[in-house]
């Protein structure tokens, strides 16, 4: 008992110490230093994150999922017609990109999920281009054109009082991007963590381990597979309606196979076994591109020579590093 | 050419530079930044390479030549590029790196996705780009920020197109096109204007993936048809010779022609006699019409680079018009609000052409603005080898 | 209706080609080597070097190309994959060390070989010109190698004491050491000559094709597919995939001309459907 209550005390003060790097810290340092072009590279950073906590759910069922640039682009064409030819305000759309992900992901998930390894894999990656090319032919996108001039998000405001401001009307709307994308990225990583952790958590370990077995003692491993695939397109959606708002702009190759692969690799650069990998490992990956940018036409070579180094150091993920060392097999 | 620093070094470097435009200059010339976004990895590299040694090359022989004059200053031109990997997310943390760089002007992006997502961060941030992408949105009011770096195909289709109807007697055209945005966005212009030509649109529909290698299977149903003219729509220079080759040896005796720029040299590897009458679009690159300057640039670019791509032709001119601009109107080195009231008057000799043909922007047909470069429509044909023009012709 | 059928079996050929080196890295060792594209591509590079740029003979060429891919494939499995595989808790984490060596090649081929499409001289000039159907020389004689190629592969594999130690790791790795295999030194083979594969057949194509320094990624996706429509790990399985896939794209290209734009949507979305149908491809082994 003792021991459950320090270890709740120290998550929350770590989250607590997170959010104040997050919220005071990093926005104090930014002025200081006068590079507000962090804002859009953390932003991208909470985005792409929170796709790839999709990603890193379906790993925890034991799937390799290549298929979230899919989900992403879906999200981004819900909130940006929403938003354009529906005049429905994009607080509004946000959700509804992310719940209408989830419901198809329910029809593509009931035949595929009976897939596994790299068949899973590859069936994914297909529908990310299957999603791309569907983007191109269906009328309602605007095809190869795309859907341009899309409106910064509007004001939320309850009972008179203003939630948060007009887009539109604020000196630094890449600020307010960041703050709001980091405050959603706190709570799907919280939700994870809850998720993970509760029992349908530990439904879905014993799936990852051996589904047959988990079958026959009754878990019904059907549900939870759609249940876990159905959040991560969730979060696809919502990541990739995020981005259209700050793009103010979609088109069918705004997300694409190398964002599936990408979503992919960010799970396994900061550990599968970790809630906070996808984290860590966008983070990485995402500033270890932006920070060899002065490296002009050897940055891919050093980029992806680190890569290398560091998966041969750390195959289990960064996070492995600070975690009590695991049973190797 | 190797830019290498540490986080350190360019920290120092970076505070350094700052220290040295907020001082003035003292003994050496004052560092001019141009920035560029674009592709320079992965299957369109050739795109954004293309672009990023065009400036460097420039930049070079400006600096070496001791600098550039923009008002009662002396300038050294330092080209900053940024990889987007055609990735429309990575375009816009590109243009925000450059508004962080403290520029003002920048090429790119390559493309449409590209183009249009980084609107938003040029118009906040008070940056004028060049992107090589055709939309008609991103260069009209109420956007103010862009100028195409070039001739867009719907400017080039209906010469082209009107041009062969006359001369060489084509009547039937069909179209076939990578499945992507830009390409297919340029078939569809190019549909446009073959009809309101009245050539008969025998095939509009035909696509391909951009990764495809043989493209043997695509053209049989089109080259069956038996058109005068196949139009490659937005074909990838790297695509082209490969179309072209599959389209001859399956028989196909019409015409061939694309609105892209296209290299002579991967032409001629990758095809061929086989390729000999393709018509594409170039900038000043015929012997016919280039002048010294252009020579001077291409014996600089194949030094720098080893080879020179045919397709620098078009875009040595977007650093050229920022420099040109800048020094009518020295004021706009920071102040991007002086450049727009410069380009409505602008005009200055254009040093890659035999002749007095004028630098100055265009597009007010197309865009209601003046947001294009004045590039000369240089309509060429491939022969052996080489690029001869065909005709040439003017926007606007 | 022979031609689309010719040009299916011709891309076939070239597809399954591809498809079998990625298949024998992955049944020995579970690795999706995503790097077979870029080695597909830098095998193609040498054979424009040395033929095209040097004016030795193809063949030669084609012998550089594989020597060289086979010693990358040997260091990759040696000083990479074997580490990571013997440290990692999951056996998927090979991909990120996969796609990291994919994106090591794509920058040294950029960096070494440039941004332009290459190509080299034609083997065979002329073209095969019957009222049912055309072909160039050329292509006739790159697909007879390739059947050639895969042939003989079978039959190493089959017959050859390297082939069968192989064959043996790949079905039960465990069993096949407890047997007496050396399994680090067939797994450096098998590596080495998956890579030689990919690098011959690059080195092939470019006679045809040419080479592109971009192509690499989209390449080892075309192979993954094809893999997986044969079955993962099986040669058979590879083979099958590589000419359904090719058969399917020139039919498919054909039959769905007038609605040009949705064709590949079709083909892809129909591969879908097959594989959930048969969730372990045409003959795959299940891995999971």
């Amino acid at each position: 008992m003792g021991l459950t209550m320090t270890s709740t005390a120290s998550k929350v003060s770590a989250l607590a110490l997170f959010l104040v790097v997050a919220f005071v810290l990093v926005p104090w340092l930014i002025a200081v230093s006068g590079r507000s072009d962090l804002y859009y590279t953390l932003t991208s950073v909470a985005l792409l994150s929170i796709a790839s906590a999709g990603v890193w759910l379906t790993f925890f069922i034991g799937r390799i999922n290549i298929g979230q640039g899919a989900y992403a682009l879906l999200g981004g064409y819900v909130s940006a017609i929403l938003v354009t030819a529906g005049g429905v305000s994009f607080w509004l759309s946000l959700p509804l990109a992310g719940l209408l992900c989830a419901g198809i992901s329910v029809l593509i998930g009931l035949p595929i999920l009976r897939l596994r390894g790299v068949y899973f894999a590859m069936v994914t990656l297909v529908l990310t281009e299957v999603a791309r090319l569907a983007a191109l032919a269906v009328p309602l996108t605007n095809g190869a054109k795309g859907i341009t001039d899309i409106p910064p998000p509007g004001a939320i405001r309850l009972f008179g009082l203003t939630l948060l401001p007009d887009f539109a009307t604020l000196a630094n709307p890449r600020q307010a991007f960041y703050f709001v994308t980091v405050a959603l990225m706190v709570l799907v990583f919280a939700g994870v963590y809850r998720l993970v952790h509760s029992r349908i958590g530990q439904l879905c370990l014993s799936l990852q381990q051996n589904e047959e077995l988990a079958s026959s003692i009754g878990v019904n491993v059907a549900a939870l597979r759609i249940i876990a695939y159905a959040i991560s397109s969730f979060l696809g959606g919502i990541g990739g309606a995020m981005f259209v708002a700050i793009a103010q702009s979609i088109y069918p190759s705004s997300f694409a196979v190398a964002d599936s692969v990408n979503f992919m690799l960010n799970c396994f650069l900061g550990g599968l076994g970790y809630v906070m990998g996808p984290l860590v490992g966008t983070f990485v990956l995402y500033f270890g591109w932006d920070f060899l940018f002065r490296t002009g036409e050897f940055q891919l070579l050093i980029y992806s020579m680190v890569l290398i180094a560091l998966m041969l150091v750390l195959p289990n993920g960064i996070l492995s590093l600070f975690a009590p060392r695991r049973k190797e097999s | 050419m190797i830019r290498k620093y540490s986080a350190v070094q360019s920290a120092l470097i970076g505070a350094s530079l700052l220290g040295l435009m907020a001082t003035g200059a003292q003994a050496a010339n004052t560092e001019l930044k141009i920035g560029f976004v674009g592709v320079t990895s992965g299957p369109a590299a050739a795109w954004g390479t293309s672009n990023v040694r065009s400036m460097q090359t420039l930049a070079a022989q400006w600096n070496e030549a001791g600098g550039v004059k923009i008002g009662d200053r002396t300038y050294d031109i330092k080209i900053v590029t940024f990889d987007d990997q055609k990735d429309p997310k990575r375009a816009i943390a590109g243009m925000e790196k450059m508004a962080q760089e403290g520029i003002h002007y920048v090429v790119g992006p390559n493309v449409d996705d590209g183009a249009a997502a980084v609107r938003p961060v040029a118009e906040a941030k008070g940056i004028i780009y060049f992107p090589y992408a055709f939309p008609k949105a991103l260069y009209t009011k109420p956007a103010a920020n862009a100028v195409l770096g070039m001739v867009a195909n719907y400017q080039s289709g209906p010469a082209i197109y009107k041009y062969l109807h006359d001369k060489r007697n084509v009547k039937t055209i069909a179209f076939v096109a990578a499945n992507e945005s830009d390409p297919l966005s340029q078939r569809d212009g190019g549909v446009a204007a073959a009809n309101a030509l009245g050539l008969q649109v025998v095939a509009d529909k035909d696509t391909y993936q951009n990764d495809t290698r043989d493209f043997t299977p695509v053209l049989t149903p089109i080259v069956k048809l038996k058109p005068d003219l196949l139009v490659l729509s937005g074909v990838s220079p790297a695509n082209a010779p490969l179309l072209i080759r599959a389209a001859r040896e399956l028989g196909y005796q019409g015409l061939l022609s694309t609105e892209t720029a296209q290299d002579a040299k991967v032409l001629e590897e990758g095809a061929g006699e086989l390729a000999n009458g393709f018509i594409s679009v170039g900038g000043a690159s015929t012997p016919e019409i280039r002048s010294k300057a252009m020579d001077d640039f291409i014996a600089r670019y194949t030094k720098m680079f080893g080879e020179y791509n045919d397709e620098s032709n078009t875009k040595v001119y977007a650093l050229q018009y920022i420099i040109d601009t800048l020094k009518a109107n020295p004021k706009a080195i920071d102040d991007i609000a002086e450049y727009k009231k410069t380009i409505d008057g602008f005009s200055a000799p254009n040093p890659y052409v035999k002749g007095d043909k004028m630098l100055h922007y265009v597009g007010t047909t197309s865009f209601g603005q003046k947001r294009q470069l004045a590039v000369p429509l240089v309509v060429t044909e491939y022969k052996n080898g080489k690029f001869e023009t065909l005709f040439v012709a003017d926007v606007d | 209706m022979t031609q689309v059928i010719v040009n299916g079996l011709y891309l076939g050929a070239q597809y399954a080609l591809i498809a079998l080196g990625l298949t024998l890295i992955f049944a020995l060792m579970n690795v999706l080597n995503f790097a077979h594209g870029q080695m597909y591509v830098f095998g193609g590079f040498i054979t424009y070097t040395v033929y095209g740029q040097l004016h030795l003979p193809f063949v030669v060429a084609l012998a550089c190309s594989g020597v060289t891919l086979a010693i990358i494939g040997a260091l990759f499995e040696r000083f990479l994959f074997r580490t990571v595989i013997r440290r990692s808790v999951r056996d998927e984490s090979t991909m990120l060390l996969a796609a990291g060596t994919a994106f090591f090649l794509d920058a040294v081929i950029l960096l070494l070989f440039g941004e332009k499409q290459r190509g080299v001289p034609k083997i065979v000039n002329g073209v095969l010109n019957v009222d049912w159907l055309i072909i160039p020389y050329d292509k006739i004689i790159v697909g007879v190698i390739a059947l050639v190629l895969i042939a003989s592969f079978m039959a190493y594999m089959q017959f050859s004491r390297p082939g069968r130690a192989m064959r043996a790791l790949a079905q039960d790795r465990v069993a096949a050491q407890l047997m007496g295999v050396n399994v680090d030194r067939y797994s450096m083979i098998g590596f080495a000559l998956g890579a030689m594969l990919a690098g011959v057949v690059g080195g092939l194509l470019v006679a045809i094709t040419g080479v592109n320094s971009g192509i690499g990624g989209p390449i080892s996706i075309k192979a993954f597919l094809m893999v997986m429509i044969g079955g993962a790990g099986v040669v058979g399985g590879a083979i099958a995939g590589g000419f359904i896939l090719g058969m399917l794209e020139s039919v498919g290209l054909s039959v769905l001309h007038a609605y040009g734009d949705v064709t590949y949507l079709v083909i892809f979305a129909a591969l879908m459907v097959f594989l959930s149908i048969r969730p372990n491809g045409l003959m795959g082994k299940p891995w999971g």
